[in-house]
């Protein structure tokens, strides 16, 4: 025991040790500009597509809340994972992370979105909740989000043959309405994402 | 042929914005209706032609032939039971209310095993209601007390409550609020803001503890009431008290629950008190698509809304004793006519023995349970589909369905006239 005491002591209290530790010179503690981190806002309006919670991997981690201001994504830290597709995913920039968006323009590239919506014809009901709840539809037809009358084939869902059917998927933004207030969870919405080397023009 | 603005005969939703399709005398294609809807349509097993019971069998018969028959059952018999009405117009409840007054009978409608308590307690202390119109524009809490819409009115949600946008509701699911209370979690619970389970037989006492939560004796309310903790009846309470306009709808689970009319007796009640604080209505779900017509054509004819006894020669109206299942129960009546509905499905099993120990005779376009306790089954047109008339909401409002193509059946007006000519010559 005294032995390893003073072992102890003869490393630790070398002079030139003491010196370095004490006056070590490390780097500046700035996270430097290729560096991705968590999403921060960077107050450009959102306009509510939820592109960027629709392409996000991980559960819980981002979503996007009606403030007084209007709307605004929400980062919840401690599930983000800092992938960044929220980033190169809304269609406003209203989020950035590093240098994702420049590198995007560099390497000219984009995130394509596809939605599919599938419709369980056992479990569905017909009721209607998805198609007059669809924000698509409100935009395309008044009078279904009025009562569920569908007056034109342009819609997104209607009830057809007592069963929701899907007019033209094309349509969809993936908001997942439908899907949230299906009492009989027939319906499932599915996130198509392709990251796509664009032409020139289409940047 | 493409028709707009079809009525769907099925529910008390009674939808009057189906587009449906027809070909000849055949519906090929229901656009916006449920899949309740969409059955009633398309469904096709109807009976051919009346049948008779022959030995163990049926043999068919000419229609006159089984008017005359049922004619003659009915006025065989010393206390004929005219049972049903709902699944009919009120053109043709009116002319079974004479027939009933004819013949001495007793006649009652399907309320009797649905919606009956409700209006013994309304006849207590009134019906604080409104139209379905009013609840899509202003109700921004919507109240299902022991009912499953998605399950037994399936565009109720969508077409007039919670999904629906209304003049004063812009953005209906984001503004609204849904409670459901109920014994289970339902189809319907899964859509529900806040879903409150109650013991079976528990509703009393639930809506007791809202009903001192509302008038201000939070202190008295124990820690948990039939299965619903002190803190979450203060939230539905303080989400009522809370409300611009709410809307209670409550359906047969309240009304056939232990406590039966004093359970909606009580609801009624909470409904007035939150009256105090808001603006608040309550409304029965019903259930056959004109079942609120057998009540009002029974009541602006006799004064009473279902279970009317002519066998004194006049109107008298006793729940519990001129009730069909306790006529039957008791084995009082010797002939019954059965009019668009099934007991055979729904009553006590020692009423459906009753029924197929006496003459019974059905009026109904499909064959179900009553066939098989039925001496005689007189098909008849579908109203809303070959066959039109008056039918009312469940909210009271009178809408007419409509006759899609002429078909080959008669309507249930014209057998029930034709019963009703021979019993009226027979009785001069």
């Amino acid at each position: 025991m005294p032995l390893s005491l003073v072992y102890y002591a003869k490393e630790f209290l070398r002079g030139e040790w003491a010196r370095k530790f004490l006056a070590a010179k490390t780097a500046p503690l700035e996270i430097p500009p290729y560096f991705r981190n968590y999403p921060e806002l960077t107050g450009k309006t959102c306009t509510h597509h939820l592109f960027c919670m629709m392409a996000c991997p991980a559960p819980g981690a981002i979503d996007v809340i009606s403030t007084p201001e209007g709307w605004k994504p929400r980062i919840h830290i401690g599930h983000c994972i800092r992938c960044g597709l929220c980033v190169e995913a809304c269609p406003n920039g209203v989020l950035s992370s590093g240098r994702i968006l420049e590198s995007m323009f560099y390497d000219n590239t984009r995130l394509s979105f596809s939605f599919r919506i599938d419709v369980d014809q056992t479990k569905c009901m017909g009721c209607g909740n998805c198609a007059v709840a669809c924000p698509v539809n409100k935009l395309i037809d008044a009078q279904m989000s009025h009562g569920g009358r569908a007056s034109t084939d342009d819609l997104l869902l209607k009830v057809s043959e007592g069963k929701c059917k899907v007019l033209h998927v094309e349509k969809c933004t993936g908001c997942k309405t439908c899907e949230h207030h299906c009492p009989n969870e027939a319906i499932r919405v599915a996130r198509l994402l392709e990251a796509v080397h664009a032409p020139e023009e289409d940047i | 042929m493409k028709i707009e603005d079809v009525v769907c005969p099925f529910c008390g939703c009674l939808c009057d914005d189906l587009v449906v399709e027809v070909e000849g005398t055949k519906v090929v294609n229901v656009e916006n209706g449920c899949t309740l809807a969409n059955e009633k349509f398309m469904g096709d097993h109807r009976l051919n032609a009346p049948i008779r019971r022959a030995g163990e069998g049926w043999e068919e018969v000419s229609y006159n032939e089984a008017i005359e028959e049922t004619a003659a059952i009915l006025l065989d018999a010393d206390r004929p039971l005219l049972y049903g009405w709902s699944g009919t117009f009120g053109e043709a409840q009116s002319v079974g209310v004479h027939l009933a007054e004819l013949l001495g009978a007793v006649i009652d409608n399907t309320s009797t095993v649905c919606h009956g308590p409700s209006i013994m307690a309304i006849q207590e202390v009134g019906h604080p209601g409104c139209t379905l119109g009013q609840v899509k524009n202003r109700a921004d809490v919507v109240v299902y007390w022991a009912a499953n819409p998605i399950e037994a009115h399936p565009r109720h949600m969508s077409r007039y409550t919670t999904f629906c946008d209304g003049f004063f509701v812009k953005s209906a699911f984001r503004e609204r609020k849904v409670i459901v209370v109920d014994v289970r979690e339902t189809d319907s619970s899964q859509v529900a803001d806040e879903f409150v389970k109650v013991n079976p037989g528990g509703d009393y006492a639930v809506l007791s503890a809202l009903r001192a939560i509302v008038r201000g004796k939070r202190d008295l309310i124990p820690l948990s009431v039939e299965g619903v903790s002190r803190e979450q009846l203060f939230r539905v309470a303080d989400l009522c008290m809370s409300a611009k306009f709410g809307a209670i709808f409550f359906g047969v689970g309240l009304t056939m629950a232990q406590g039966k009319y004093k359970n909606i007796r009580n609801a009624i009640e909470l409904t007035e008190e939150l009256n105090r604080h808001t603006k608040f209505t309550i409304s029965p779900m019903r259930g056959h698509w004109n079942v609120y017509g057998s009540n009002e054509v029974f009541t602006w004819i006799t004064g009473y809304p279902y279970a009317v006894d002519f066998a004194r020669g006049i109107a008298f109206y006793n729940p519990g004793e001129t009730t069909s299942v306790d006529v039957l129960r008791r084995g009082e009546c010797d002939a019954c006519l059965v009019v668009a509905s099934d007991p055979g499905a729904h009553f006590p099993r020692a009423c459906a023995e009753h029924l197929a120990h006496i003459p019974t005779v059905q009026i109904d376009p499909h064959v179900n349970a009553t066939t098989h306790l039925s001496r005689i089954q007189i098909p008849v047109a579908v109203t809303g589909i070959d066959a039109e008339g008056t039918a009312y909401r469940m909210d009271g409002v009178p809408i007419r369905t409509r006759r899609l193509f002429f078909g080959n059946y008669p309507d249930d007006l014209e057998v029930l006239e034709k019963i009703y000519r021979i019993v009226r010559e027979a009785r001069g």
